[in-house]
């Protein structure tokens, strides 16, 4: 030690190591700075406009037929899955995609690159950060959009150029996607509204109604009195339906909590926000000036109502239970088949056979007499890193056009095209499996499914937020807490959560 | 009998110009072979050391919307007032107090019971323990999530066999986190005891043999013989024990896929320097962070390498 101590001293002093260190910061500071700044968006009608697009859009076919550039095909990253599309069974679709669109366009060699729905930000991030990042990304819903705002291409240089026809599309669904100064970001693909799984089976067998097919009938209660399909009748059902080891349910005396074989309810939980969504539109950042945390009351009264189902009158999982493997169901609960009803998107019906062979759809209950079905919807996007932004959009637009029906099949997508709307469900009814069986029960009721878009919560809960994967984490700790310890005041706890977003918000501007 | 003590060095190294002719050559040629590894110092280590204190100084994020431009201690500002850095820094610490104690001294006692004489078979259990030290990381963290799953867990089963009837779940629990993410660090304390073997076998058995003629007994003869020799091989693995704690982040990441889950438990300071850096993609920030923690672990070391003069016995210190 003392000798390298030494040693480094005496090449201080040496000419050639004063050369050596001040060459490596100069160096390095150049690259720090050159490498830092973000690579300037390549104009689309200018970086690769000697090459011809291969056309893939509704409007605009091209010509010709696409041949293969001198140096060879241009190679185009396809990166999924930051919204969905990682169950197996959607990754041999999107293998099948890719094998498609590489055969018919021999200019553009299509390179698909997935990572799992959970780790796909971090991947994606590291993947832009080292250089490296995917020319195409999705399927990609708000969230998995706003975390990596302002890195993706405005689309309308390209969709002018290829005369890519937007009117295939309801006008408010294109709108969706062009925000402020940035442009149009996206194209519409699929939409995702809510709707009620449930099992009818656990409701026959409690002696209990169905959840309301249709939105706006009401309930009727075991004593025949009808009531508003609202969370406070949804909370006595559900507690009916939460059954214990000895066949107790939870409204009855002796009934074991520790010991529950059977929820009667659960919320969507994947994001804290979406969850409170149910209970009413809202977004964090609601306020005037979008830089100050404002928790919309209904989220609050929603997170209280499943804190307490969780803990008080346990119907509904707490953290543990729903990590276990018995209740886990890959992550959604309800596809364990030992949930009576659970809140969800309609990309849940993906995966929801695992849930049994019976179950069907309802309505979503309402809070203060106004129903809120929280809504996804899920694009593909091209970066503004990308190298090709022209071949990037002939594989976007092979996406959302050739290779649509596929995949929406596969995500449970319901269309955005108007055209496909009609013929969605009857396509999702008639899918079998491997040996042949159809995969989805009969008569499900597709709907309450449809219906739900018209109440989609608006705004957005995905919406915007300043340093908007760092608030996520920030939300995320305090759900995750509010799963495992049962002795907290939610109030208090609402209060630190909005105190610690803030801060971080501030730190932001 | 007289116990070892520790005694200060007094070594004295001549600089360059008080070298005679054949040192300076043999210096010369000791420069000349270490090159390699100078060169690979500079640019692997000190360039990015140096290029992430320039970052501290900036605002380069991922996205880079706004120009890029010197904000000064902006970012140091930032972290002083960021609760989440001084969160994840007391998760730190809490982990490294259960963590660090027993990652130095397991291995130590292992090694001790291994190197005693009157255990048949020292060579295969030696093996035994290193194995799990080459087994992939990645690998071990799911092989272990699996083991100490609540239900299925081979540690609750046993639990269960022995009457425990409501086992931890270990890996899900805010309580139960960090002594199944210890679980999960013994697993790899191979390489410890190998060190520690080999520090123990490096004891002259002279010293063993006058303290039993002096008739003393096991606790005299670890105490005054034993540990006092050992103490560089203990300084080596605190040290390294120390550095490994606070830069703790492969198996959070891979348990949890980073979210720190459950309820910001495992929010490691070394974390959330990574999600700064790519979850967040602020670079500057994260930098920032990433100086922060350069500086604790320089400043932990520095008074261990100081108290080390008072504990830490050299034998071939002049």
């Amino acid at each position: 030690m003392i000798r390298t101590t030494s040693f480094g001293r005496s090449l201080g002093r040496s000419v050639a190591g004063r050369l050596a260190v001040g060459a490596t910061v100069v160096g390095l500071l150049v690259a720090a700075c050159g490498g830092a700044a973000s690579p300037a968006p390549s104009s689309a009608g200018q970086s690769t406009a000697a090459q011809p697009s291969a056309g893939t859009s509704a409007a605009a076919s091209p010509s010709t037929a696409p041949t293969v550039p001198p140096g060879g095909p241009i190679t185009i990253k396809w990166f999924c899955c930051l919204g969905g599309g990682d169950d197996p069974s959607q990754l041999k679709v999107e293998a099948q995609v890719v094998k498609d669109f590489n055969a018919s366009h021999p200019n553009i060699k299509l390179v698909f690159d997935h990572a799992a729905y959970s780790g796909a930000r971090d991947a994606l991030a590291t993947e832009i950060a080292s250089g490296n990042g995917p020319d195409v990304v999705g399927p990609v819903g708000v969230g998995g959009s706003e975390a990596f705002h302002g890195q993706w291409l405005d689309l309308d240089p390209l969709i002018k150029k290829n005369n890519y026809d937007l009117s295939q599309y309801g006008k408010g669904a294109v709108d969706f996607y062009k925000i402020g100064n940035e442009g149009q970001l996206g194209i519409p693909f699929a939409i995702y509204p809510s709707e009620l799984y449930y099992q009818p089976d656990m409701f026959d067998e409690a002696g209990l109604e169905y959840p309301p097919a249709k939105y706006g009938d009401q309930y009727k209660m075991p004593d025949g009195t009808m009531v508003d399909w609202n969370y406070d009748t949804a909370r006595q059902v559900a507690m009916k339906l939460t059954v214990d080891n000895k066949g107790k349910d939870a409204t009855e005396a002796g009934f074991d909590p520790t010991h529950i074989v059977q929820y009667g309810f659960e919320p969507q939980r994947d994001d804290v926000r979406g969850m409170g969504a149910y209970w009413g539109a809202g977004q964090l950042a609601g306020g005037s000036d979008g830089k100050t945390v404002d928790i919309p009351q209904p989220w609050q009264q929603g997170w209280k109502w499943v804190y307490d189902g969780m803990w008080k009158d346990h119907f509904i999982e707490t953290g543990p239970v729903f990590n276990s493997q018995g209740f886990n169901g890959g992550g959604y609960t309800f596809n364990s088949g030992k949930v009576a009803m659970a809140e969800n998107f309609l990309w849940n019906v993906c995966c929801v056979t695992d849930a049994g062979g019976n179950w069907d759809l309802g309505a979503i209950p309402a809070n203060n007499g106004k129903v809120t079905a929280a809504f996804n919807a899920d694009t593909f996007r091209i970066l503004k890193s990308s190298k090709h932004p022209d071949e990037a959009f002939t594989v976007l637009t092979y996406l959302l056009g050739d290779a649509s029906q596929k995949l929406l099949n596969s995500y449970s997508g319901f269309p955005a095209r108007t055209a496909d709307q009609g013929n969605f469900f009857k396509q999702l009814e008639q899918q079998k499996d491997d040996k042949g069986k159809l995969i989805y029960p009969p008569h499900v009721n597709w709907q309450v499914a449809v219906d739900g878009v018209q109440f989609a919560d608006n705004p957005n809960f995905e919406t915007f937020m300043p340093a908007y994967n760092q608030s996520l984490d920030v939300l995320n700790k305090y759900w995750t807490r509010w799963q495992s310890n049962g002795n907290l005041n939610l109030d208090s706890e609402i209060g630190k959560l909005k105190s610690e977003l803030q801060g971080i918000w501030d730190k932001a501007k | 009998m007289t116990p070892i003590v520790a005694r200060r060095s007094r070594l004295r190294i001549p600089t360059w110009p008080h070298l005679a002719p054949l040192a300076r050559r043999e210096a010369r040629w000791g420069y000349i072979f270490i090159t390699p590894w100078i060169v690979g110092f500079l640019l692997w280590t000190l360039a990015p050391m140096i290029a992430t204190f320039v970052f501290t100084l900036t605002n380069v994020t991922l996205a880079q919307e706004q120009p890029l431009r010197f904000v000064g201690a902006d970012n140091y500002i930032a972290l002083l007032h960021d609760p989440q850095t001084w969160e994840s820094l007391g998760v730190t610490i809490r982990f490294a107090l259960l963590a660090l104690p027993i990652g130095v001294l397991m291995p130590m006692a292992v090694a001790l019971l291994l190197n005693s004489p009157s255990l048949r078979g020292s060579s295969l259990f030696r093996v035994l323990f290193f194995l799990p030290y080459v087994v992939p990381f990645v690998a071990g963290v799911l092989i272990w999530q699996g083991m100490l799953n609540q239900d299925s867990g081979w540690i609750n089963q046993f639990l269960r066999f022995i009457g425990v009837s409501n086992p931890p779940d270990w890996l899900q629990d805010t309580t139960w986190i960090y002594p199944g993410l210890v679980i999960m660090g013994i697993w790899g304390i191979g390489g410890g005891i190998i060190v520690y073997l080999a520090g123990l076998r490096g004891i002259p058995t002279d010293f063993y043999d006058a303290a039993r003629i002096d008739g003393a007994g096991t606790w005299a003869t670890f105490r005054n013989i034993t540990l006092p020799l050992l103490s560089p091989v203990i300084f080596y693995t605190l040290i390294l024990g120390i550095v490994d704690v606070l830069q703790y982040f492969l198996v959070p990441l891979v348990l949890n896929q980073g979210t720190g889950e459950p309820g910001g438990t495992t929010n490691f300071l070394n974390l959330y320097i990574y999600k700064n850096f790519f979850a967040y993609q602020n670079m500057s920030y994260g930098a920032t962070l990433a100086w922060l923690l350069f500086g604790i672990t320089l400043m932990i070391t520095a008074v261990i390498f100081w108290s080390s003069r008072r504990w830490v016995y050299y034998a071939g210190e002049r």
